[in-house]
């Protein structure tokens, strides 16, 4: 057998030990630095010039090197400001190759390129037409990139979100750990994958699959906790099974079929929930409980609402409904308009603390808002993130600085994972 | 803009706002009930019955796994086969087998098994198992083998004593033959549970049948006639349409015996206003076609000319002296195809030629309907031939280059074409019409169903 040809081989392992950390501060700069590298990088243009060139020459391979008029149509969706790029370049690559360009009278070729496109790819089509021969045809594909578009809106609160990875397989949750270099760790259905970052990229580290008896339910839903402890990295929950991260070398992860409840709150407020392993939801089993309140309806997710002496919890729950539980009551709010994915966000903005929620909407985007909890009252303070399709995971990191969100892309059919951030605004 | 552009307009964009998944996560269970028009005659994926009388891929597909899927971008993912390998030739290929996969009826799914099916659904492979594995090899270079064995009729079913069980998302719980299937969701499968619980198919309506059947809230989801779709919108129905997939086309019974008859042919061709077929027959609920597959999905489909050239239909006409009447058949039960070939006669008379329509069996030409085969375009290009008996796509070695796959599905498509074998006319959209319950509908662009991800809003958790 020569090749695989659906599974890629998993890169060599490039670095296992883990780096001294640097002082908080600094590191914490140096990785905020890196995201606005990442986010920068990732909406750099896609690279047209191979085509260009390769169309180029099968342009006069088809015609030979004469005069010619060149006409540039697109039928894709690329911008007119791309469209005029290529069409200059490809003809620069056709002067290149010896044709000159002169009057329509004039030319002995006349050729029409159609920019289009198909599933997949660009399809870039030339028709050449010399004399009354009827036209011959040369076209090229090139694969389509995705560009990712993630522009907050200016508010008394501003909701930004950082690109952090994307993949065409689901990802279920994503940390980044604070070291130097940075790394992360992605979950999804397979295993927890590491990356280091180096030269303003992840590269892969390692991966380690996730051993399961079970199948996976349908819409998978999985965490990430942030450990560090002295040879314990992080812990990875998943429907039925958890999975333990050491810190290695080598890196490794022990898992086990497990109906242990999921940590869902953060390092400062600690909440347990007992997860559905055939299903998507929490049953409503709460560990150790809020207040006197230790079962609740089964929710989809829950974020956590600081009060002076308290902490209280939302839970969106299956009913649609969003719980709020203070410790005694169970207070049921119908008509938030929220989806079914809530975290709770520290920001230092307004009172210190946001719960931020998915849309409910159904339309081809979402949109992640914040809310603050006045009252009983949620009350939105940012405008809405729009994000480029649905919000299949929404958890708040461990420090609960940031949230992150993974978005199942409508235009790309991948995931995208994102953290988000709160500032304040004027 | 027209009117009639802008109600297109206004219709596709509820279309599109329907076709956006829910933004709350899907409920578990419920009863998914769907009224159809076709009316299987049986279960088995490898059963390749007339149109109509064959089980639709999305509803194959519930019952039995095929070793490899394809995606909405037409690329081969893994199913029952989580890899792959080829041999240097793109003759021999080795598919691993999923472990812990189980039939339906428990037993599980074996490599032994899954040769078995495939030597029945295709007996010119010669399939062997090997370990927890099973190599193919083909008579001729198949570098589109996943894509092919993603086809329905290539699911995987064990078959004894005269039934057939499969190793999907659902297990056949009521089978009447061309009236009636319930599937129940399997909690093991491999793939995770179908969040509802049962799915209910009643089978062999009229289209007439079907609306009435969900303004009554017996059906969730029902088919709407291409013509129809832009009515069923302004009545405020959920209606979702796919991308311009169904091929319609004209197919002649025998290959051009001479140059004038191929000249007619051309002059049959270029008489045809496909544009007002399309807007006024079928209310746009479809595209021209100069080809066997779309646009969107080719890229080139727009270098084949479709507009009515009535001038040069005559010339063409008028190169030959005379001009045989021939038979143009349709599918007497198909209203929009009788509607369709009466208005193609009427062209062709415009150009100087005599069609005599029928719904006999025999004629010199037939409209057919046909769903686009796959989203692997070499693959539905394999597949329009082997159905139309033209000859197969010619291997290229070119097509293992991603800058050339449109090159060669292009020159394929068009060697395909100047046999005048066919004259592509249309290709429609299909559409469905679903109840305020149905939530994550999912469609490709082909019109496949992924019924297995669909929840109902009433479910219990």
């Amino acid at each position: 057998m020569r090749y695989a040809v659906y599974n890629s081989p998993i890169n060599p392992l490039i670095n296992l030990r883990i780096p001294g950390m640097l002082t908080p501060l600094f590191s914490r700069f140096f990785i905020s630095v890196l995201f606005v590298l990442l986010f920068v990088v990732s909406g750099n243009a896609q690279n047209w010039a191979g085509a260009e060139g390769l169309l180029a020459g099968k342009i006069v391979a088809a015609s030979g090197p004469k005069t010619m008029v060149l006409e540039v149509l697109n039928h894709s969706s690329l911008s007119a400001a791309v469209t005029d790029d290529i069409r200059r370049n490809l003809l620069t690559q056709l002067a290149v190759l010896g044709v000159r360009f002169v009057a329509p009278e004039q030319a002995a070729a006349n050729v029409r390129v159609s920019l289009s496109e198909d599933m997949q790819s660009y399809v870039w089509v030339a028709e050449i037409r010399q004399g009354s021969n009827a036209p011959s045809v040369v076209m090229v594909s090139l694969p389509r990139s995705a560009v990712l578009t993630v522009e907050p809106a200016a508010s008394a609160m501003v909701l930004r979100g950082v690109s952090l990875w994307s993949q065409p397989e689901r990802i279920l949750d994503v940390t980044v750990i604070d070291d130097n270099p940075a790394r992360m760790l992605v979950l999804d259905a397979n295993g927890v994958t590491s990356y280091r970052m180096q030269d303003n990229r992840w590269l892969l580290e390692q991966s380690v699959p996730v051993a399961h008896s079970r199948p996976w339910p349908r819409d998978l839903r999985g965490r990430l906790v942030l450990r560090r402890d002295k040879d314990h990295l992080f812990d990875a929950y998943l429907p039925g099974v958890y999975c333990r991260g050491l810190t290695g070398p080598p890196p490794a992860m022990t898992c086990f079929e497990s109906s242990d409840p999921w940590p869902i709150g953060t390092d400062l407020f600690s909440l347990n929930a007992s997860f559905t392993s055939s299903r998507n939801f929490f049953s409503g089993v709460l560990s150790p409980g809020v207040g006197n309140q230790t079962t609740a309806p089964p929710f989809y997710s829950a974020a956590a609402v600081p009060r002076e002496h308290s902490t209280w919890w939302l839970l969106a729950a299956v009913d649609e409904k969003v719980h709020l539980l203070d410790g005694v009551t169970d207070q049921v709010a119908e008509k938030l308009g929220w989806g079914s994915d809530i975290a709770s966000l520290r920001s230092g903005c307004g009172s210190g603390w946001q719960v931020l929620a998915t849309g409910a909407g159904a339309g081809r985007s979402d949109a992640v808002q914040a809310f603050e909890v006045a009252g009983r009252e949620p009350i939105a303070v940012s405008t809405p993130f729009e994000v480029s399709g649905a919000v299949t995971a929404l958890w708040t990191e461990s420090g609960a600085n940031g949230v992150v969100a993974v978005v199942h892309n409508s235009e790309t059919g991948g995931y995208e994972a994102f953290r988000l951030t709160l500032t304040c605004g004027r | 803009m027209r009117p009639s552009a802008l109600l297109l307009l206004a219709a596709v964009s509820l279309c599109l706002a329907v076709a956006a998944p829910a933004r709350t996560r899907p409920h578990y269970g419920g009863n998914l009930r769907l009224a159809i028009g076709e009316a299987p005659i049986s279960v088995d994926p490898a059963d390749v019955s007339p149109a109509g009388k064959s089980m639709p891929p999305s509803l194959s597909r519930l019952i039995f796994d095929t070793l490899v899927t394809l995606d909405a971008r037409g690329q081969a993912q893994p199913a029952l086969s989580p890899s792959w390998q080829v041999d240097p030739g793109n003759q021999r290929w080795l598919f691993s087998i999923r472990r812990g996969v189980a039939f339906h009826d428990g037993t599980g799914v074996s490599s032994d098994a899954v040769a078995a099916s495939l030597r029945a659904a295709n007996p010119n492979w010669k399939v062997f198992a090997t370990g927890e594995a099973v190599i193919v090899e083909c008579d001729a270079p198949t570098p589109d083998l996943p894509a092919v064995l993603a086809l329905a009729r290539y699911g995987i079913a064990k078959r004894t004593g005269g039934k057939v069980v499969g190793s999907g998302p659902f297990a056949i719980n009521r089978w009447d033959a061309g009236k009636k299937l319930v599937l129940t969701a399997r909690d093991d499968y491999w793939g995770g549970r179908a969040f509802v619980d049962s799915i209910e198919i009643e089978m062999g309506k009229s289209f007439r049948e079907q609306t009435i059947a969900l303004d009554l809230a017996k059906a969730d989801i029902v088919q709407i006639a291409p013509d129809q779709t832009r009515h069923a919108v302004l009545e405020g129905r959920r209606v979702l349409s796919s991308a311009p997939t169904e091929w319609m086309a004209l197919v002649f019974s025998r290959d051009v015996p001479s140059a004038q008859d191929g000249k007619l042919r051309e002059a049959l061709g270029l008489s045809i206003d496909r544009d007002a077929m399309n807007n006024v027959l079928l209310q746009g609920g479809g595209e021209p076609a100069g080809t066997f597959l779309p646009n969107w999905m080719t890229g080139y489909a727009f270098l084949f000319p479709t507009a009515v050239d009535l001038q040069r239909a005559r010339q063409a006409r008028n190169a030959v002296q005379q001009a045989p009447v021939w038979t143009l058949a349709c599918d007497g039960s198909d209203p929009l195809a009788r509607v369709i070939t009466e208005r193609i006669a009427l062209n062709a008379r415009d150009a100087g030629l005599t069609l005599q329509t029928t719904t006999s069996a025999v004629a010199d030409i037939r409209l057919v309907r046909m769903p686009l085969p796959s989203l692997d375009a070499w693959v539905a290009l394999g597949e329009f031939a082997g159905s139309l008996g033209l000859p197969q796509p010619k291997f290229d070695v070119d097509r293992l280059q991603q800058s050339a796959n449109a090159s060669t599905e292009y020159a394929a498509e068009s060697a395909l074409l100047q046999s005048q074998r066919v004259i592509p006319l249309l290709h429609l959209r299909t559409a469905v019409a679903l109840s305020a319950n149905v939530m994550g509908w999912q469609e490709d662009p082909d019109g496949s169903w992924h019924l297995q991800n669909v929840w109902l809003e009433t479910g219990k958790p």
